[in-house]
């Protein structure tokens, strides 16, 4: 019966529903009280004293009008709305017989009311005169009004028509009881019993014979299925009862790209790095005092290129006129030439603090005692000093230099000795290891010669002038003769060897009678063997390679040769192929040492790095040390003390602590001990060329290409 | 004077006393002195004390001591850092102050001298690599040279000088031999007398170190590069054994006649490095410091070492002297002089470590007469003299352009000392009462 309008105010709703109710009983006469009361022109305090009388009166007119037309319950609102045409009323009336609708009194038509919400008027009548809103009592008047008449309580505003009304007692009740969730009206029973006007049973004319069917009193199947899965869901806890608490969804608005972890997990991502924050000097138009003066600007240009400030602040009026950026082409050029060249490759970046990564290794003090003072010097030659050799006890020290001297030294005092004077540059010099056994080999060009130093006792020195006596020398085969000739050294009384190619380095074997010689650029003829008692020599091995030194194992009948990249050991017994092949993986190797032990070994390389070989171990290196940034030029262990030494060109020795443990289980300990540094660093290829140690004492000797032997004491 | 400027200072009142004979006391009276005089401040309070009474005075360096120890900072410091109380009278002992007054003329030599002897207070002797010895009457004046060796002379030990009238001198050698040189200091010739050795002493079979000569001249001990010290006999007799070899020798015409040979008497072996140094202070005790860094007392009649003290450096030299001529001073191959107590139970530690040297310790002695002061010669080109009651040096000498090899005290008062300049020096008038 009703077709309620949209609803538009609460007021406005609230009266459609009293008007359902009204249908339910429509013969209450309350409703129409109740109707005619809302429509009733409210009493507005702010309505100024002239107008009022006349509303009120017409207001009662209406009231009455209402209650006198209340038998036709119909058209009554229209009648009030307008009520100066009472001819479109009878027209409303009879239009639409059962309307409950009443027409609006505000003529502003169907319009949201917020679109005039900040205005003072409310709409447009029909001729276009503005409607204007009424005046809202303020808070404080409003309240007083409400404690002067408690009426006020139950007055509500109207906002579409702008106009208070007066809640009726019946519509509080109303009220209250939809409220409780109850229906309006008291007399409704919402428990009625029901009557079932379709009973299909017993009924002649059942509205359908057809069976009853079985979903009426089977349990469902497809209920069953579905409940079976929701419990199953709920079990595997798919479906949560209690909500997820929703997370924050906040985040850093300035936070930059590179902290998000997200984009750090991807492979591709490389985190630029962070740029500096502008200043104000970089501002369009910054302080005065951040300008430079022409004074400033023009000694800017007499400043070398990478100190001349990037950026020189200017200052422009307005941002319209800034130029554009001069470089934007040419970067952004660069910038495309950074990403096609950028590395396609990430790079794992460990973060661990180095310090633990560092072996623990014992204190120095724990290791003495060792060489790190310079006390001694041995001064007298006059080129550089190539080589250095101890005798048996340490006593003397001979050494050979580019100025083709060879000398000993005293080491206790520094005095030199004797002087030999040779026309080539000496290449190396090496002390017989016997201890009644004085002589000396000296290595240069194509010559060897042994030297008688005169230093042993009277029976001695018979025994060594026999011994350097050239007699009767065995016939050599052919092939060994075209390697080496041995001749009388007419100059000092020794022997002299002469072989095909220049001679790079010697080694004594420890009975004194052997001596090594190793040819750089005789190839596979490069390494001999010269037996001193028979004057013979000998020719074991066939080179792989380039030799570069040969060392006697310090106990067994074994030759150490170190080629270019390689060392071989061979049995001097069985001398067919090397006992074993030891790969250094550096590219040039320049001397070698071997432990008084016989088991471990050092190699020195061109390139700055030492390898330690633990022969027992592997073939590989057990530890690589790179410590010099120019050629090692010697590698050396004492014989006594567990020391090693290094000699660079870059005019440093270091000093290491090599402990070699008789329990085949502990690996060699090596701790960096001292770096020796006092030789001079000349222009022309300083350095130290030399270094052997005190056969006794924990005593290096150095010699440099200053042309001094210094003696580092502990 | 010094006193009257310091006024703002505390004052302290001090009594100076000395034993020192009469020119250099002073009246026993309490002076009040500024608390932050040093040495010199005190030096020369008491210089112008003695001048007041003797008009004639010359200035005079003296050294103070408070209870028996030198003072070397300002006169509040030290009683601050010894704990004396500045309130009573403080009693200062004043003694000359140990350095050489006066430098003598250097005596040139042909090559480095690597040994010198002030023994004798007639002469000095030394010993040259250009293997000779000389015998110096004074600076300059050199009476006797002593030749013979072929190698360089490394020690000279004065054997006996009781004798006036001919002394007996050992010199060891780098040749391996030692050589008994006799000779009359007392004949007054102009010209240097060549002197041959009256004996010949073979055995070693290294380079001989040190030599050293028991107190009654029977008797000489050396050391060598060959780990040994060998005990010899000084006497001209000859044996039958040396007879034959002088026989031998003869047939190579290599000795004069009147040379004879000895033979060790005895060798005390144990020292497994050079044998660097020997002292024979006591008839039947040597001390012997060595490279296999250890000093080692031996008692000559069983051959075997009483004593050992290991030091952990090469030792070059060793001396016996001090309080009861018990302490035990060496020096080595690091600038630090040791001096031992043997006498303290359980000691391996030095009880006293003078460090002022930079260089390599060569040589070090003790005063024969006084219990504190002994001499130290490096290759730093200086000498030290040292007082156990103070571990500053009390003089350093500095007369040598290169190493000093070797440095004795001669005639209680001088410091002589060879080195690799070649030069002899005489550092004399230095006062050890």
């Amino acid at each position: 019966m009703i077709q309620t309008k949209r609803k538009r105010v609460p007021v406005r709703s609230l009266k459609e529903e009293e008007d359902d109710l009204l249908l339910l009983d429509s013969n209450d006469y309350d409703g129409d009280s109740l109707s005619g009361s809302l429509h009733s022109d409210i009493f507005d305090p702010e309505d100024d004293g002239s107008s009022e009388d006349g509303e009120r009166e017409s207001s009662e007119d209406e009231v009455d009008g209402l209650e006198g037309s209340d038998d036709n319950d119909d058209g009554d609102e229209s009648e009030l709305v307008d009520g100066s045409d009472q001819g479109s009323e009878q027209q409303d009336e009879e239009s639409d017989s059962s309307e409950d609708e009443v027409a609006p009194r505000n003529t502003v038509g169907d319009i949201p009311l917020d679109w005039y919400k900040d205005e003072k008027h409310i709409g447009y009548d029909i001729t276009g005169k503005m409607i204007t809103k009424k005046e809202k009592p303020d808070k404080l008047e409003s309240f007083l009004a409400t404690s002067d008449d408690y009426k006020n309580l139950y007055k509500i505003y109207d906002e579409y028509n702008d106009e208070k009304v007066e809640l009726t007692k019946k519509e509080i009740m109303f009220i209250h009881r939809m409220l409780k969730g109850k229906a309006p009206h008291a007399d409704f029973d919402p428990h009625a019993p029901y009557v079932d006007w379709f009973i299909c049973d017993d009924a002649r004319h059942p509205l359908s014979s057809a069976p009853e069917p079985k979903r009426r009193f089977l349990p469902s199947k497809s209920e069953a299925k579905m409940v079976a899965k929701l419990v199953r869901a709920i079990r595997k806890g798919l479906i949560k009862f209690d909500k997820p608490e929703e997370e924050l969804n906040l985040y850093l608005l300035w936070a930059g790209d590179s902290t998000s972890d997200q984009k750090s997990k991807q492979l591709t991502y490389i985190p630029p790095p962070k740029r500096k924050l502008p200043g104000h000097e970089e501002s369009y138009n910054p302080c005065l005092e951040f300008i430079p003066t022409e004074e400033e600007k023009a000694s800017y240009k007499l400043m070398p290129e990478e100190d001349q400030p990037k950026l020189i602040p200017q200052r422009f009026t307005t941002l319209r006129s800034i130029p554009a950026y001069v470089n934007a082409l040419k970067e952004s050029f660069d910038r495309c030439l950074d990403l096609y060249l950028c590395p396609r490759v990430r790079k794992k970046r460990i973060n661990i603090d180095p310090e633990s990564l560092k072996p623990k290794l014992p204190s120095r003090n724990d290791l003495r005692p060792y060489p790190d003072s310079c006390y001694l010097e041995y001064k007298g030659h006059t080129g550089k000093v190539t080589t250095i050799s101890t005798d048996y006890y340490g006593q003397w020290i001979a050494s050979g230099s580019t100025d083709g001297s060879v000398r000993i030294w005293e080491v206790e005092t520094g005095r030199c000795l004797k002087i030999w004077q040779f026309d080539e540059a000496i290449k190396c010099v090496a002390w017989n290891p016997l201890s009644g056994l004085s002589i000396l080999a000296v290595a240069m060009g194509r010559d060897l010669v042994i030297l008688n130093t005169e230093l042993d006792t009277d029976e001695e020195q018979e025994y060594i002038k026999e011994l350097l006596h050239l007699g009767n020398v065995i016939e050599p085969n052919a092939s060994v003769a075209a390697i080496a000739r041995w001749l009388p050294d007419e100059k000092y009384g020794g022997i002299m060897i002469r072989h095909f190619k220049n001679v790079s380095s010697i080694d004594w074997h420890r009975k004194g009678d052997y001596l090594s010689t190793v040819m750089a650029s005789g190839e596979t003829r490069g390494v001999v063997i010269h037996q001193i008692s028979k004057k013979l020599t000998q020719k074991p091995f066939k080179i792989r390679g380039l030799p570069v030194t040969a060392v006697f194992h310090p106990s067994r009948s074994y030759l150490f040769i170190a080629t270019r990249k390689n060392v071989r050991v061979y049995n001097l017994l069985k001398v067919d192929e090397p006992v074993k092949k030891l790969e250094t993986g550096m590219r040039e190797i320049s001397s070698l040492a071997i432990h008084p032990g016989g088991d471990n070994l050092i190699v020195g390389s061109k390139e700055g790095k030492m390898c330690w070989f633990d022969m027992d171990l592997s073939s590989k290196p057990y530890k690589t040390l790179k410590n010099h940034p120019k050629d090692i030029t010697n590698v050396e262990f004492h014989r006594s003390y567990p020391l090693f030494a290094s000699s660079s060109e870059d005019s440093t020795a270091y000093v290491f602590h090599g402990k070699v443990y008789n329990d085949l289980n502990e690996n060699p300990l090596i701790v960096p001990l001292e770096i020796l540094r006092s030789h001079s660093t000349s222009s022309n290829g300083g350095g130290v060329l030399d270094c052997k140690f005190h056969p006794r004492q924990p005593w290096l000797f150095t010699a440099g290409a200053d042309s001094n032997i210094k003696l580092y004491c502990h | 004077m010094d006193v009257d400027r310091e006024d703002v200072s505390r004052r302290l009142h001090v009594k100076f006393v000395t034993k020192l004979d009469s020119p250099f006391k002073v009246p026993v009276n309490s002076v009040a002195i500024p608390s932050n005089v040093t040495r010199l401040g005190l030096s020369s309070i008491v210089n112008s004390i003695i001048e007041s009474d003797n008009p004639e005075w010359k200035t005079e360096p003296f050294d103070f001591l408070i209870d028996g120890e030198l003072i070397r900072m300002s006169l509040e410091e030290f009683l601050l850092a010894k704990g004396i109380s500045a309130e009573r009278t403080l009693e200062i002992e004043y003694i000359r102050a140990v350095t050489p007054r006066k430098e003598e003329e250097p005596s040139l030599h042909d090559d480095w001298v690597s040994a010198v002897n002030g023994s004798s207070p007639r002469f000095i002797l030394t010993g040259c690599y250009d293997s000779l010895g000389r015998v110096w009457r004074l600076a300059g004046s050199c009476s006797h040279i002593l030749e013979g060796h072929s190698g360089a002379i490394s020690s000279v030990a004065l054997v006996n000088s009781n004798d006036a009238e001919t002394v007996t001198v050992a010199t060891a050698s780098k040749d391996r031999t030692l050589r008994l040189f006799k000779f009359d200091p007392a004949e007054s010739v102009d010209s240097t007398t060549k002197v041959r050795a009256y004996k010949i002493l073979r055995g070693h079979k290294a380079s001989v170190q040190s030599v050293s000569a028991q107190k009654s001249g029977n008797m000489i001990c050396s050391s060598s590069w060959d780990c040994t010290i060998n005990l010899w006999n000084t006497n001209e007799s000859t044996l039958e054994g040396e007879s034959v070899s002088v026989k031998k020798r003869k047939g190579n015409n290599q000795a004069e006649e009147s040379q004879s040979e000895g033979e060790a008497v005895t060798s005390l072996v144990g020292h497994t490095q050079c044998v660097s140094s020997v002292v024979w202070p006591e008839h039947d005790v040597i001390y012997s410091s060595s490279w296999d860094h250890s000093v080692r007392r031996w008692d000559v009649e069983t051959g075997k070492d009483s004593l050992n003290l290991f030091c952990g450096k090469a030792l070059n030299t060793v001396d016996v002297g001090g309080e009861g001529s018990a302490l035990i001073a060496a020096g080595g191959s690091d600038p630090i002089l040791r001096v031992w107590d043997p006498r303290k139970p359980g000691t391996s530690a030095p009880v006293f470590q003078f460090s002022s040297h930079s260089s390599w310790i060569s040589a070090c002695k003790w005063h024969k007469s006084s219990w504190f002061h002994l001499l130290s010669a490096s290759y730093d080109g200086k000498i030290m003299l040292w007082d156990l009651r103070t571990a500053w040096p009390l003089s350093v000498i500095d007369t040598h352009n290169d190493k000093v090899l070797s440095a004795d005290w001669w005639k209680g008062e001088s410091v002589v000392s060879g080195g690799a300049d070649s030069n002899l020096r005489i550092s004399s008038g230095i006062a050890i009462s």
